[in-house]
């Protein structure tokens, strides 16, 4: 009896001894506190190896749970991933709202211009608007080209367009073959849509879609390989309503870019689509809009100018202006006030470029970083009538060959 | 030398092992008991004797995040932590300026440039009877 309760208490204390190793194994749990919320965190016990998403949300003061949701005091990591917003992303324009919204982020006002989200949300990249208007009516399901229509409902109480909601589409409900195609295939590619699987198809939703080149990134400075992510995937074949995947794989700028579009001109293969394309035609103005052609208007005036108009420029006094916060959060350039850029005929600034005291022009890209210095065509040999600027008209002597 | 009887022995033997598991089990017992995996914030901070900090000083303290001002009219401080969205601000030539969002204050803690709307957050700092400064941030 005696030597079976000293085994018995022996194997207690090995027992414990071995619990106690095993334990020792277990990670230790990490805490965080970020200064936003004040509250512990513990997913940097196992994500310590995360890079910084950006110099404007330092981990310190937003933590990860502000902007991923979960449960931050677990650290099972099904617990902990339970109640995670948008997956691995919480810019996902279905959860964006509660993950990168609030009246200090990106849901502030239209007066500061921090009303991100609802540019998003409102935005022909989310709505996908136009086209399902000029389908549908190509295909009698409407008699008309007016907007009816979203990928999603959404309403804008406060329209300048006079545009104030769309409904839903339903490619479902239309009894049209073509434009039933047209829903299963074409409306995958709007960031307020689920993307088709296949590398082809590859790109992340929401704010992501952009901003996010790398993983775990988020960066104003968006390269022309972002965009083609979407745009230059492959081209469309209205008469099947399928897309075909480009099997080209191009080595050379020039080759890889925007490929749907016959000709260019050495600024539109050699800068980034963010060097001229301006934030409101990118992620909309906060209205609905009818279409693409509706809210794109940069041309290649807006920089050039034509024969008898200098391109509008402005000199930088106020300190608020939103040409310092741009170039604060992309520093490519160091903007001070009294500098004079040039700014787009609805007023906004490109805060990218600058006039030089010698009367040229000095363009900064925003993803490279490189220089390039441009003249206005007041004074060239350039005949081209001021009225007739759209793109077509410049390629016709300023396209390079491929 | 007496000898050990096995019956001894084994009694030794079970009494030891009984008395380290127990030990072993109230270590874990006091750990687990001990650990808060949800602490309450400090507020609270002892910042060691005042006469550190002379007359006409401004002392950049790490822990809590602030600058403590020594004047003719006593002892205050001023958070570092931006009234935006609470990045830590830097010390500049004009003032303090906060690196995430670009919001700019002067050396009172003034806005000067937004986004940030709020003054940066004056802190309570106390002398205690021993001569230490205690700082408050709430």
């Amino acid at each position: 009896m005696k030597k079976t309760l000293a085994l018995a208490s022996g194997l207690l204390l090995l027992t414990l001894v071995f619990a106690g190793w095993l334990n020792s194994r277990e990670s230790k749990p990490v805490k965080l506190i970020p200064t936003l919320s004040g509250q512990p965190e513990y997913c940097i016990t196992c994500h310590a190896d995360v890079p910084e998403i950006s110099a404007s949300h330092p981990v310190a003061t937003f933590g990860c749970v502000s902007c991923h949701g979960g449960e931050r005091l677990a650290l099972n990591a099904d617990l902990a991933h339970s109640t995670m917003r948008g997956g691995a992303n919480p810019s996902d324009l279905s959860v964006v709202e509660a993950s990168c919204g609030g009246s200090n982020c990106h849901s502030g006002s239209e007066a500061d211009d921090r009303h991100h989200i609802q540019r998003v949300m409102t935005s022909v990249q989310s709505t996908y608007v136009g086209a399902i208007a000029n389908i549908r009516y190509t295909f009698g399901a409407q008699t008309d080209l007016i907007a009816h229509y979203g990928i999603n409902a959404i309403t804008d109480d406060q329209t300048k367009t006079g545009i104030t909601s769309l409904l839903a589409f339903d490619p479902v409900s239309e009894t049209n073959p073509s434009i039933q195609k047209f829903g299963e295939n074409c409306l995958t590619c709007h960031i307020n849509a689920t993307p088709r699987e296949g590398e082809t198809y590859d790109r992340q939703t929401g704010c992501a879609a952009c901003h996010s080149t790398e993983q775990h990134t988020l960066t104003t400075a968006i390269p022309y390989t972002q965009c083609n992510a979407c745009h230059n995937r492959g081209n469309y074949d209205l008469r099947t309503m399928t897309f075909t995947e480009r099997t080209d794989h191009p080595t050379q700028r020039i080759d890889d870019y925007y490929q749907p579009i016959a000709q260019f001109t050495q600024c539109e293969y050699t800068l980034d689509c963010v060097d001229c394309h301006t934030r409101s035609e990118v992620m909309g103005d906060g209205d609905l809009h009818a279409s693409q052609k509706d809210i794109q208007y940069v041309q290649c005036k807006t920089c050039h100018g034509t024969l008898t108009e200098l391109p509008l420029t402005k000199t930088l006094t106020n300190p608020n202006d939103i040409a310092y916060r741009m170039s604060f959060l992309n520093p490519v350039v160091d903007l001070k006030p009294g500098d004079t850029i040039i700014v787009t005929e609805n007023g906004e600034p490109l805060w990218n470029t600058r006039v030089l005291s010698d009367g040229t022009y000095e363009m900064i890209g925003k993803a490279t970083s490189q220089y390039f210095t441009f003249k206005p065509v007041m004074g060239s040999s350039c005949t081209q009538s001021g009225e007739d600027q759209s793109s077509a008209y410049c390629h016709e002597c300023h396209a390079v060959e491929r | 030398m007496s000898e050990i009887s096995r019956r001894d022995f084994l009694k030794l033997a079970r009494d030891g092992f009984l008395y380290l598991s127990g030990a072993l089990a109230l270590g874990g017992l006091l750990r687990f008991l001990d650990y808060d995996p949800n602490p309450a914030p400090t507020t609270e901070f002892d910042l060691g004797p005042a006469s550190n900090f002379p007359l006409n000083s401004r002392t950049l303290l790490s822990n809590p995040p602030a600058v403590l001002l020594h004047t003719e009219n006593g002892f205050s401080a001023l958070s570092l932590i931006c009234a935006h969205l609470g990045c830590g601000v830097e010390k500049d030539a004009q003032g303090f300026a906060c690196p995430c969002h670009g919001s700019r204050f002067d050396a009172n803690g003034t806005v000067t440039n937004g986004p940030a709307e709020k003054p940066l957050q004056s802190l309570r700092v106390e002398v205690t009877n021993e001569g230490n400064l205690k700082l408050f941030t709430a």
